[in-house]
């Protein structure tokens, strides 16, 4: 019996995300993420908890300790916003030359996503859309490692 | 000489080497997301439960070495598995992983009804199955923006020691030690919360090896591509929800059915849906609820074999 209905459940599984996946194309009018986040003033508070758990997490510690603060949030801000589909752009440094300088192994770059998953956990942004902001943010890693 | 004595050799060298792991908490390798590495599957590779994933196991990502260590109980109508191993992940690249099976195949009694095997009451199959995984591309975590997934390679090389079974191996004429191979995709659609693995197992086992592999039939002895398929859901990042499906070969019921047996040997896919929760990133319980089909259905009233499966695994 079980092995009936997975059957139909993996058919119907497979033909969904080989047909209908976007493969990642993020319409500019799609502003569903920005609002399920709170929109400017919710990334705003997101990132004020993310920072704090940065700075609190000795393996993150070393990275943020010394830069400047609000300037690290509001271009945190001013790039998720953006990623996302909001109606920001950000002006900052590219990933890749604003992390160049840096040793960062990917052990880093998954700490990082760990403080920000309980940064998302403490704002009570349901897990559907942390990892629909995840997703956006994951393929940065492919600049921000720069030790492999 | 028993045959699997290498094997038993090679565990308590894996098994020395979880102490010494367990022993120095300082090299504990934790760069990998919570769950990232799949859980211990029944025969020791990072997988789901009944199934190998294209994942490397452990909590070590890039430039880390990291242990598993798991223990596993299935428990059905007839039947029971037991489950015990260790693997060991490299650089997020390379897997190796052994595992000990033991199976309580009591209902085997009932076979010495047929002809005089000298079955033993309360008989037991013992399996041993070493693994190597090695990926080969892709990041099926982190490469949330494309569809492309993470490939890994793998064999299993099973040794079985059926005890006083072995005369109906000979029957059969399976013989005790096989390899599989096989070829893993994994991706997460981080988007959607969900996980998708197909695996490609080449085999020859009957019942994953523990009847074990081939048969004495025409056409029955040869290699077989067998899919397997998961699905997992992300209820939240330390628990997931999901099911398999896995495909298997029949070699053994063309025998039966010449012997007069009818579908006595049949060989049945096996299924589940399971739930997996990591309370910490070194350590997870997996339940399951399984159906593994018919298991020699001809000395278990033809009922198919359904029951619980729970795994726990520790991860330094």
């Amino acid at each position: 019996m079980l092995r009936h209905i997975s059957r139909t459940i993996f058919a119907t599984l497979l033909a969904l995300s080989v047909l209908g996946h976007p493969a990642g194309a993020i319409a500019a009018s799609d502003l569903t993420l920005y609002r399920a986040l709170g929109e400017r003033p919710g990334l705003t508070a997101l990132m004020d908890k993310f920072l704090d758990g940065l700075l609190a997490d000795k393996r993150t510690e070393p990275f943020f300790g010394k830069s400047d603060h609000a300037h690290v949030k509001l271009m945190l801000v001013d790039l998720i916003c953006d990623v996302i589909g909001g109606p920001c752009e950000y002006a900052g440094e590219d990933m890749t030359t604003s992390h160049e300088k840096h040793a960062i192994t990917a052990a880093d770059f998954n700490a990082l996503v760990e403080v920000l998953q309980v940064a998302m956990d403490q704002q009570g942004i349901p897990v559907a859309d942390q990892n629909r902001l995840l997703a956006r943010l994951a393929p940065m890693h492919r600049a921000i490692i720069t030790r492999r | 000489m028993k045959p699997i004595r290498y094997l038993a050799v090679a565990r308590h060298l894996a098994l020395a080497g979880l102490v010494a792991c367990i022993a120095t908490p300082a090299a504990a390798a934790t760069g990998k997301l919570v769950l990232t590495g799949g859980v211990s599957s029944i025969d020791g590779a990072a997988g789901g439960g009944l199934t190998p994933w294209a994942v490397i196991g452990t909590n070590a990502t890039d430039g880390e070495i990291g242990g598993t260590a798991h223990v596993t109980r299935v428990s059905t109508q007839d039947y029971a598995l037991t489950s015990y191993g260790a693997a060991l992940g490299y650089h997020n690249k390379f897997e190796i992983s052994i595992a000990r099976q033991n199976f309580d195949a009591s209902p085997a009694i009932a076979l010495n009804g047929i002809a005089p095997f000298g079955v033993k009451r309360g008989e037991n199959i013992e399996m041993d199955v070493l693994g190597v995984k090695y990926r080969i591309f892709g990041e099926a975590v982190l490469d949330s923006l494309n569809l492309i997934p993470q490939v890994a390679v793998g064999i299993e090389h099973k040794q079985v020691q059926p005890n006083s079974l072995k005369s109906v191996l000979r029957f059969l004429d399976a013989s005790t030690s096989s390899t599989d191979f096989y070829v893993s995709a994994t991706k997460l659609l981080l988007e959607h919360s969900l996980l998708l693995n197909g695996t490609l197992r080449i085999t020859k086992a009957n019942q994953n090896g523990l009847l074990g592999f081939g048969a004495g039939a025409q056409g029955k002895d040869k290699y077989t591509g067998q899919p397997e398929f998961s699905v997992a859901y992300l209820l939240h990042r330390t628990l997931a929800i999901g099911a398999e499906y896995r495909f298997k070969p029949n070699n053994l019921e063309i025998l039966g059915r010449r012997a007069g047996l009818g579908s006595a040997l049949r060989e049945d896919d096996w299924s589940d849906v399971f739930v997996a929760w990591a309370p910490s990133k070194h350590f997870s319980l997996t339940g399951a609820y399984v159906d593994l089909g018919g298991i020699v259905p001809g000395i278990t009233r033809k009922r198919d074999q359904t029951g619980w499966y729970l795994s726990a695994q520790y991860a330094f």
